[in-house]
């Protein structure tokens, strides 16, 4: 999708108002691998997600979207520019202080799931809490709260093999939610499930927006990121457009 | 992450690959089970060997010739006390016995029921004097007298014959020069007591004989006189003060002709029971040390196999290492855990090779035909090792699991 340059400005303005209640912001980051050659994955990128807010990425593969939620989360390190998060710069923190913010600020839901195959339901919905010290009857308790909230109530003791592709998914939701973060980070969450399954998920997301938290999805189909509130299309490491649904 | 949930976690892990982990906490019990195997063993050997020296000798000092600078094991290496010396040695303060020895050679003994030949072993006729034997020590009869023809057999050497020697008989001597001394049993004896601190050696057969009249072995000393000579001389010291006596004897030894007789590169030798005692001591400690060392290459080979193990493990892992770093585990939890990992496999290592070892302790110690000697403090060294190992052996592994890259390893497949 083509984006005129008066559409770019006005996304830009829109930026700067937002500034003042944003929960995410970046500022001019870049992101650039030596892989032979540098490869630049993202160009000078700025952007923010005002708190609550529920916001797409889309761009096709190699468009640098994925690195961008990377970045916001903490798994990665921008190049140059600044990556806030819940009013921390990522830049600055040490690397315990940046797992904390993986652990506690953010959750991450990903295409492949990525859930461990040798816990069960109820201990992956768990693992982030054991990192952050918490009572393990406490953390079971609440893993079992969460999993009954996303319909796996009767799925607890499953090893992730034992699960569908939808179950699955929504174990990892589950996951991402256990200690309670302020922003939820979705990479292609529908991408290994069928529409059906695909669409329970979407509905899931929606329902932790509505209860307040921030979201920031990355995908490459219109009809995922119509989700959203609103979409950030990106494209060579550059955003080309912001458009409101 | 607390230590149980890490505890849990690496079980996971491990019980996740049995016959691989199996496999490689044997690689840690051989190793730790050769060990305590070999320390048990020279626990035991050294038990035994301590075991044998007779507490009867404690205030005995063995008078033999050594190289010098006392390296090596002191031996009777010639007629070199002389009677003057043991005249000398007698008026030291604190001495309160001196017995000569010295070997007759002879070919064989005769008895009215039989002849031994004695052959090589013409050591077992001993030229001694009245004053070797304890009276505890005689299971029959007396001591031989000076001058006599008498002869003190000891057990063994009354089972010789096939009608046991016994106080009365008759035996003849064929000495060397092919002359015969016809002799009469006055004793037998179960050990002499001055001979030497092992009860064991006493279990060879022995002769006794007066030195008068049957030792003959005359050394010329330099000032042209003639003296008999004895290789060995053991003194009976005050039993309060038998480290003292031994250095008045040592203070003695420049002005001796034992000193100016030696072959070169000897000395005189004064040592205690108690010394010989030390030096075997430290001799079963060096062997075992020797071994133990030979064992610790094998308990080498098992860390190895940990190490080797845990690399495949976290290669294996890259995307669980991945998946917990981005739920929000530090660097630290993942080394931890792999550490917590690989230590659980060199303790599980230690645990069975504990009982391994002291079964093979125990065949060792039977093959070696020594009474089993526990050391009880390996029980706790063997855990420790195996902690030790499992540690050392996780380290690069863990640090490599620690700083994976989370984007890597969630791509990894």
């Amino acid at each position: 999708m083509p984006v005129g340059p008066l559409l770019r400005a006005v996304a830009t303005d829109a930026l700067t108002d937002d500034e003042t209640d944003a929960v995410v912001s970046l500022a001019d980051v870049s992101k650039t691998y030596e892989l032979g050659g540098t490869v630049t994955a993202l160009d000078a990128v700025s952007l923010s997600l005002p708190d609550g807010s529920y916001t797409a990425v889309m761009g096709p593969s190699g468009s640098g979207k994925s690195t961008l939620l990377n970045l916001v989360g903490g798994l990665d390190t921008p190049t140059s520019g600044t990556v806030e998060v819940d009013g921390k710069r990522l830049g600055d923190l040490s690397e315990p202080e940046r797992a904390d913010v993986r652990g506690r600020t953010v959750g991450f839901v990903f295409q492949t799931f990525n859930l461990m195959p040798r816990l069960t339901a109820a201990e992956n919905v768990a693992l982030p809490l054991a990192f952050q010290g918490v009572d393990p009857a406490e953390r079971i308790d609440r893993a079992k709260q969460l999993l009954d909230s996303v319909g796996l109530g009767d799925r607890y003791d499953h090893h992730p093999p034992e699960l569908s592709g939808g179950q699955r998914q929504r174990v990892a939701i589950a996951r991402a939610l256990a200690s309670e973060p302020a922003i939820l980070l979705a990479d292609e969450p529908t991408g290994n499930v069928d529409t059906d399954t695909g669409e329970q998920v979407m509905g899931l997301l929606q329902e932790v927006n509505d209860e307040g938290r921030t979201i920031l999805l990355v995908t490459h189909e219109r009809a995922i990121a119509e989700h959203a509130d609103r979409i950030v299309h990106v494209r060579d490491g550059e955003i080309t457009g912001i458009e409101e649904v | 992450m607390d230590g149980r949930e890490t505890l849990r976690l690496a079980t996971r892990a491990i019980r996740g690959h049995k016959l691989r982990s199996a496999l490689t906490v044997l690689g840690v019990v051989i190793g730790i089970a050769a060990v305590v195997t070999f320390v048990t063993l020279g626990a035991s050997v050294k038990a035994d060997v301590v075991g044998q020296i007779d507490q009867s000798a404690a205030n005995n000092i063995y008078l033999l010739s050594g190289p010098e600078g006392g390296d090596g094991p002191p031996q009777a290496a010639g007629p070199v006390y002389t009677e003057r010396d043991l005249e000398n040695i007698r008026d030291i303060e604190g001495v309160d016995t001196v017995v000569p020895r010295g070997g007759v050679r002879a070919d064989a003994v005769s008895a009215r029921n039989g002849t031994v030949a004695l052959g090589a072993n013409s050591g077992s006729v001993t030229a001694t004097t009245p004053a070797a034997f304890d009276r505890a020590t005689f299971l029959e009869g007396e001591r031989f007298e000076r001058g006599q023809s008498e002869v003190v057999v000891n057990e063994q050497a009354s089972a010789l014959f096939e009608e046991n020697l016994s106080v009365g008989d008759g035996i003849s001597l064929t000495l060397a020069g092919g002359e015969t001394a016809n002799l009469t049993v006055v004793g037998v004896v179960n050990r002499t007591g001055t001979e030497s601190p092992f009860q064991s050696f006493s279990q060879q057969p022995q002769f006794y004989v007066p030195t008068d009249p049957y030792y003959d072995r005359v050394v010329e000393l330099s000032d042209g006189t003639e003296q008999r000579a004895y290789p060995q001389v053991t003194v009976v010291a005050n039993p309060a003060e038998v480290t003292a006596t031994k250095e008045r004897i040592e203070a003695y030894f420049p002005d001796s002709d034992a000193a100016q007789l030696q072959r070169p590169g000897f000395e005189p030798s004064a040592r205690t029971t108690g010394d010989i005692a030390d030096s075997l001591e430290e001799l079963v400690d060096r062997l075992t040390r020797f071994v133990t060392g030979l064992a610790l290459i094998s308990l080498l080979v098992g860390a190895i196999g940990i190490a080797n193990i845990m690399l495949v493990s976290v290669t294996e892992r890259t995307r669980e290492i991945g998946i917990m770093k981005a739920v929000g585990a530090r660097n630290r939890d993942v080394l931890v855990l792999f550490l917590a990992e690989s230590a659980l496999l060199g303790v599980v290592g230690a645990l069975i090779a504990m009982p391994v070892g002291v079964v093979g302790g125990w065949a060792a110690a039977s093959y070696a035909d020594v009474p089993l000697t526990f050391v009880p403090e390996w029980f706790a060294i063997a855990i420790v090792v195996g902690v030790l190992v499992g540690v050392l052996a996780g380290l690069y592994p863990a640090w490599r699991a620690a700083s994976v890259d989370p984007i890597d390893a969630l791509r990894h497949e």
